[in-house]
Parts: structure tokens; sequence; C-alpha cells
């Protein structure tokens, strides 16, 4: 009897030890103005924007600001810089912005903004080859910076709006103690918990109107759709596109869903036969019925059927001209014929040859769209006599394949670009040098010259005729092929005002029109 | 009693040992390199030279035992090494994780066992009757419900039909009202097993002869019951306890991250993912370390209970 009174007795008292410590009450102190949201991915231990990617988390947290940014329509603006003046094709003079204070009071100035770039261009930093363009940074005087480029590189500019070249308050440490300009301040941090921000009364810009906010980092899309459901957040990101529905059907929730520069695509593999035949690459790109998969991997909710590379959200740089390859199973049978891919045998299977042609599709799942969408294109493969296969692996594992020559087909999730800039995607995918290039194994001389030239030439115009190019010659060549581009979706409490999606979403998130109604 | 302790102690060695070897050569031996995926960010695969420094410098181009006798000098002095992701010590991050996953198991083992001790009794007590098929069936019930379906449920439920509870997160340093619906959903399959271990338990306890003699005493049933049979039939229920509990400290990966709860399990999946293998040799180092720890503590509980495995031990 003793032994079970005592049990009692501590199982009571540890109850009552865990009551007292945990502050109850005080776990319901969303008071007016301070907005609760729910975003996927968070920051390390380590806050330093020049970290990796912590500059994005930090960015969407409206603590730092860069140089210049993007508007909702992804066209550039000045930011912390007023301007630019170009002095020669290889230096740049950018005047800052007067008056603008660090959320500690001190003024930003020249040699802040020198100690920002400077620090990522530092070989120490993981990064460092995105800025391997950049010669120098000086200070010519209090408010202009001078930026010297080794070569002529026209994405100069555009390549500021990285948040890891956020522009931070020298001499203090970033890793604990975030001190930016933005139009929110940092407050607290807990890893892997929430992000606390408080507004920042001293902002150069129009003041935020929410008095601070609460950004928890969920990683289950369930739990967050159910907590905007039950009202434990205000916003929340990434929502699953089984829930769409059942959101759109309460009356204070809504769904908003925009087109970002996320794209989903397939890398052929044209080391390999018969992929090295443009007639199979093309077969492919017929037998593939792009609006199936957004219909049933993605719900029709999680996105837009591709044409080309970039969708038309990409301000300035789309090739709005192109045309779809149109689903047809018998052109790609015809091509596939062509390329000496028959049934020969008569069993219903396509082969190759003397053998079974069999395709396996390689992918991974750490984007939830990428398995279904796999999935659905060997069915569509299937359909037309090829044995198809996909297989899961792990990124690494992946890429290690795709280094190799190691497949056939596999599909990634690739942003086109956070800056806006078409010579990041462009460089990595179609130059024959580009990394992602080797991978393919694509290489045509004119695609590389036109790149080239793009890159440096200045007037925005010219590139574009370049671009053109590049997008209807890659079209054709078909390397990848182009599924399609993700919808961001976002679950919002009808309370919240003036939230703007950008299609560069993964940067942009609190903004100072932000506001709680109610 | 402390010669025993002792002894135990020094067996832990070479069992940790053990543990480093194979978690490192799982490690190793998994596909993909650790520092592509380490460099991998939202944009994508990193730059190739960038991949290259990153293995320069963190030595992964030396052969595996180098690796792992590095890693096993310094870890023997106590220092396990700095996150390649987040760059923080180990030994921190594995302690700040653990916290939330305690605060949870405690919980949830209280929760289980006030479910599950009174309905074990009351199913033997009751043998055959409604309330012990009743029981059983829950308790089969528990274990075979996935957790994942079970939390959600919970939610759906208490959370968002009536409105009672938060659907999740961590609230304010992981408060009691942020803590239920985890700890609800882990207690249940945790309850569930010690329900029937301590009923079969409780059932043999009552066909021994000295319950028949007790009951020829005259002895009121509720005494019967739980004077004589239930101290007895403990001790195998301690067993299961003792295992549930350290199954509970491992941290569901499951039930934390529908529940976003930043405890070990969901430490130990994210740097998996990440290839982060000085987080993840920490984590399986004290996790392995805490499994034997506790099993130690049920035989020092089982040395108390039981008078006999004192006699046994010779002290």
């Amino acid at each position: 009897m003793l032994i079970i009174r005592n049990c009692t007795a501590v199982m009571a008292i540890s109850l009552m030890i865990l009551i007292l410590s945990s502050p109850v009450l005080a776990a319901s102190g969303n008071s007016g103005k301070v907005l609760n949201g729910d975003l996927i991915f968070g920051p390390d231990e380590n806050l330093d924007p020049a970290y990796k990617y912590t500059g994005w988390y930090m960015h969407e947290a409206g603590i730092y600001e860069t140089l210049f940014g993007l508007d909702e329509n992804m066209n550039i603006v000045p930011k912390l810089a007023t301007g630019f003046d170009q002095v020669s094709d290889t230096q740049y003079e950018i005047h800052l912005r007067p008056n603008v204070l660090f959320h500690d009071g001190t003024p930003l100035d020249a040699k802040a903004v020198v100690f920002s770039l400077e620090r990522v261009m530092d070989s120490s930093n993981p990064r460092h080859g995105e800025f391997s363009f950049i010669d120098s940074v000086s200070a010519v005087d209090d408010n202009t910076v001078s930026i010297k480029t080794k070569e002529p590189y026209s994405p100069a500019i555009a390549s500021l709006i990285d948040p890891l070249v956020s522009i931070v308050k020298p001499d203090v440490n970033l890793n604990t103690t975030p001190v930016g300009t933005g139009p929110f301040k940092f407050d607290s941090y807990e890893k892997g918990v929430k992000l606390v921000v408080k507004k920042n009364d001293r902002y150069w810009g129009d003041k935020a109107k929410l008095d601070g906010a609460n950004l928890f980092f969920v990683s289950d899309s369930m739990t967050r759709a159910m907590q905007l459901e039950g009202g434990d957040v205000d916003i929340a990101r990434g929502l699953p596109q089984t829930e769409v529905q059942n959101i759109k059907g309460k009356s204070n929730l809504e769904v908003l869903s925009k087109e970002t520069m996320r794209e989903n695509l397939i890398y052929i593999n044209m080391r390999k036969a018969p992929f090295d035949n443009l007639s199979v690459r093309l077969a492919l790109n017929y037998a593939i019925d792009r609006q199936e998969i957004v219909d049933t991997a993605l719900e029709g909710v999680g996105g837009v059927a591709a044409v080309g590379v970039f969708s038309s959200q990409n301000p300035w740089s789309a090739n709005k001209e192109l045309k779809a390859y149109e689903f047809d199973q018998s052109r790609a049978k015809a091509l596939l014929k062509d390329a000496g891919i028959a049934d020969t045998d008569g069993d219903g299977w396509l082969d190759y040859a003397g053998k079974p042609f069999s395709i396996t599709i390689k992918t991974y799942t750490s984007r939830a769209e990428n398995k279904p969408s796999a999935e659905i294109v060997a069915a569509q493969l299937e359909k037309i006599g090829i044995k198809t296969n996909v297989e899961i692996l792990e990124t690494g594992a992946l890429t290690t394949d795709l280094t190799n020559g190691n497949y056939d087909l596999a599909l990634y999730s690739w942003s086109t670009g956070t800056t806006g800039d078409p010579d990041y995607f462009f460089s990595k995918h179609f130059l024959s040098t580009g990394a992602e290039a080797k991978k393919t194994g694509y290489s045509n001389p004119d695609v590389d010259k036109w790149l080239e030239k793009a890159r440096t030439t200045f007037d925005q115009k010219e590139r574009m005729k370049y671009y053109t190019k590049v997008q209807e010659q890659v079209l054709a060549d078909s390397p990848e092929i182009f599924l399609f581009y993700l919808n961001e979706l976002v679950g919002v409490n009808k309370k919240v005002k003036g939230y703007v999606l950008y299609p560069s979403s993964e940067i942009n998130f609190l903004t100072p029109e932000l506001s709680l109604g109610d | 009693m402390l010669a025993f302790i002792l002894k135990r102690i020094i067996l832990l060695l070479p069992v940790l040992l053990l543990v480093s070897i194979i978690s490192f050569t799982l490690f190793y031996l998994s596909p993909g390199d650790p520092a592509e995926i380490l460099l991998t960010g939202p944009q994508g695969p990193p730059d190739p030279a960038a991949v290259q420094e990153f293995r320069e410098r963190a030595g992964f181009n030396d052969p595996a035992y180098v690796q792992y006798l590095r890693w096993l000098t310094k870890a023997v002095h106590g220092d396990l090494g700095y996150s390649y992701t987040s760059g923080e010590r180990v030994s921190d991050a594995v302690l700040d994780s653990f916290v939330p996953t305690l605060k949870l198991s405690l919980v949830s083992l209280i929760i289980s066992l006030l479910i599950s001790i009174p309905l074990g009794i009351l199913s033997a007590v009751r043998k055959g009757s409604v309330i012990d098929g009743l029981g059983m069936m829950l308790a089969l019930l528990g274990v075979s419900v996935p957790s994942f379906w079970l939390a959600y449920l919970l939610i759906i439920l208490l959370a968002l039909q009536l409105d009672l509870l938060p659907v999740a997160g961590y609230g304010q340093n992981g408060d009691l009202q942020h803590m239920i619906l985890p700890a609800v959903t882990l207690g249940a399959s945790a309850a569930a097993v010690t329900s029937r271990m301590m009923r079969s338990s409780m059932l043999e306890a009552l066909q021994q002869d000295y319950i028949t003699a007790a009951r020829a005493r005259g002895l009121p049933e509720r005494s019967v019951v739980l004077r004589h049979a239930l101290r007895n039939a403990l001790l195998p229920v301690i067993t299961v306890i003792g295992l549930n509990f350290t199954y509970l400290l491992n941290g569901s990966a499951v039930v934390e991250t529908v529940f976003a709860w930043p405890g070990i399990g969901n430490l130990m999946t994210d740097s998996i993912y990440e290839r982060d293998y000085p987080m993840i040799l920490g984590c399986m180092l004290f996790l392995a370390m805490l499994f034997l720890a506790l099993n130690l503590m049920v035989d020092i509980c089982y040395y108390y209970i039981n008078p006999r495995t004192r006699h046994e031990s010779g002290d």
C-alpha cells in the first residue's frame, strides 16, 4: 500500500510542479497588433544574415534590408540606396539613403555597407562564390560606395538584392544580436520555435502598422493549416494543397495564391543513349500532359503548367512568345520510332537496341510536390509504352548520381532567381560550363555565346534579345523538361490586412503595410 | 550494491564505443556527399567549388578511420564538436533539445500511468467482464493506432471543434496548455502497453497461494488486491514502465513534428536529413547513455522493491 500511496504522491507532486512552472495564463498574450504567423523554414542557432541562407529568413522578418530590393511586380527598387551611377563597365557608385538609422540608433554610413559586402566576399563564407564577380568595394564618402567588378557584369546591381548582402551594423555580435535597418527589430529567438520582432519606431520609410510579430517555424504543413483554422496563428505559409478547399470554406479565412519564381523541371541525361538523340527528348516532352500533373499532383491549386523555362512572373526576362509542347501521344510515338524505339517483340512495350526501353525518374522528397509529380509523369510515359520507375533518393545521393551521369531523368525543384536577374539560373543550367549543364551534358555554342554577351551588356532591352533567343533554343534543344511553376499558397485570417504576396516570396513576408483588424 | 552499480557503469563504456562506431559507420556508408547536402540551400544545389572547400575544411577527404579517430579523441575529452549546419556546440544543442523532450516525456509517463495502472488492475480483478473487454480493446487500439493519426484526431476534436486547447506549438517555454495534446498522444500508446502488462501480471499474482491464504484469513478484497497482489504484480510492470520511459525520452520525431515541439526527436531527424554528423553522433551517444542509465535505475528499483534480488546480489 505504501508504494502505491508513494507513487500517487510522486505523480501528483510532479504534475503540480509542472503546472506551477508553466506560465499558462501568460500564453494568451496576443494583444491587439501583434501578428502570429507560421513559416516553414527558420534560421539555425546563428542569426548572422551572411551565414548560408539565414539572411533570407531575417529579410522575411523585416529585420534587415539590402541596398536594392524587388517590388511585388519584380521591378528593382532602391532600398537603402537611392540610386547608382555606372562610372564605367566595371565600376558603380551607389548613393546611400540619407538619415537611415540602425536599430541601435547609430546612422547608416558607407563604412557599414563596405563591411557588409566585404565579409560576404571573404573566402571563409561558403557562398562567397556568388559574389566573386566583385573586385573591390570602397567608401567614396560617408554616403557613397564604389563597387568595382573584375569584368563587365550586368547582373551586378540585381545581385545586391540577395539578403546574403543585408546591410548590417559592424562591431556587434550578429549571431545573437541582429542589428539592421528594417521596419522591424529583433526581440528574441528560440531555435526551431519562433522569432519575435518588434516595430522599429525610427524606420526611414512608412512605419510598420503592426506593433510586432511572432513568427513560428512549423515544419508540418497540416499542423500549419490547423493552427490557422484554430486561430493559433493569423497567417500561415505553405498550406497543403489538400487543405485549400477546406480553408476557403471557412468564413473568417481565405487562401491567397500566386505563381512564384520556383519551378519544377526534369533533367535529361544527354550523356546517355538514347537521350542524346533530340527526337527522344522531344518525344518525352510531347508525351507529358503538364495540365494533368497540375490537376492531380498539385490538386489543381499548387501550380501552373509550364511553357518555357521562365514563368511570366519573371519581370523582364520571360520570353512570352514561346509555345508549349502540346500533349500529343501519337507524335511522341512517331518521334520515338524515328529514334529506333519501337515495340519490336510485340509485348506492348517499346524496345530499344533489342532490349525493353525503360526509364527511371529519380527525385527527392524534401519538396512535397516532387514525388507525386514524378509518379504522374511515369504513368504518362507508360501510356506510350515506356516502362518507367520512380526512384526516391536523398538530395545528396541524387546530386552525386547526377554528377556521375548515373541517371535517365531527374525531377528537381529550382528557384529561377531570387534577385530577378535571369543570369544566375541561365548560366548554371545552360552555359556549357555551368554546374547544372554539366549534369545534363548540355552544350550549345550559340547559347554559350548569347549568355556571355548578355552578361556583359548593360542595356536591358539588348540583354533581353539574347535571353529571348536562349529561351527559344533551350526549349528546342530540351536538355530539361519544364513541368510547372509552383504556386505559393498562403492561408490568411481575414482580419489580416495589407498582406502582399511577392513572386520572390522566399525572401519577403513582414512588411510595414501589414496590419491586423478587429 | 555500490559494487554492482560500479560494475554496471564500467560495462557502459564498451557499449558506448560500439554505439559510436556503428553510428559513424552507418553515417559514412549512407549515400550522398555530406558537404553537398549541408550546402544545399533553397536556391538548389551548391557551387561545386564551395563543396570542395568545405570538404577540405571539414576533413571529409581523409580516410574514414582517421575521421572517426579524430572525433573519438575529442569526444573522450568531452568535446563533441560543433554542428556543421548551425555552428553551435553539439553538447549544448543536444541538452537544449532534450529539455522539451524530458518535460513532454514526464507528463506523458504520468498520463500513461494514471490510465494504465488502474485500468490494468480493474481488468484483472474483473476478468471477463465488460470493463475488462472494453479496457483491453482500448489498449489494443492504443498500440495499433499510428501516433500521427491520433495526434490529428485529438487536434481536430479538442483544439478545433471544442476550442479547449491550442493546436500545436511550444507556447511559453512549453507550458502545460501546449503540452497536453502531445503528451496524451504519446501517453496513449505507452498506457496501452503498460495496462496489458499490469493486467496479466496481476492475474498471475492473484492465482498465487499467498492470495488464497490472505483471502482465507478473511481480509477484505480491496486489501488483498492492493496490498498483497499489487506489490508483487508491479515488478514486471516496472520494467515495462522503464522501457516506456526510455522510448518516450528518445523523442518521437513524428509527434514532435506534428506538434512543432522542439525536442530531440526533431533535432535527430533534422540532423540526419542534413548529414550533420557531429550532431547525429552526439545525439546517439547521449540517447544510448540515457538508455543505459535508465536501465540501471530500473535494476536499482527492482533491488529495493523485490527483497529477493537483494539476497541474490550477495550484498
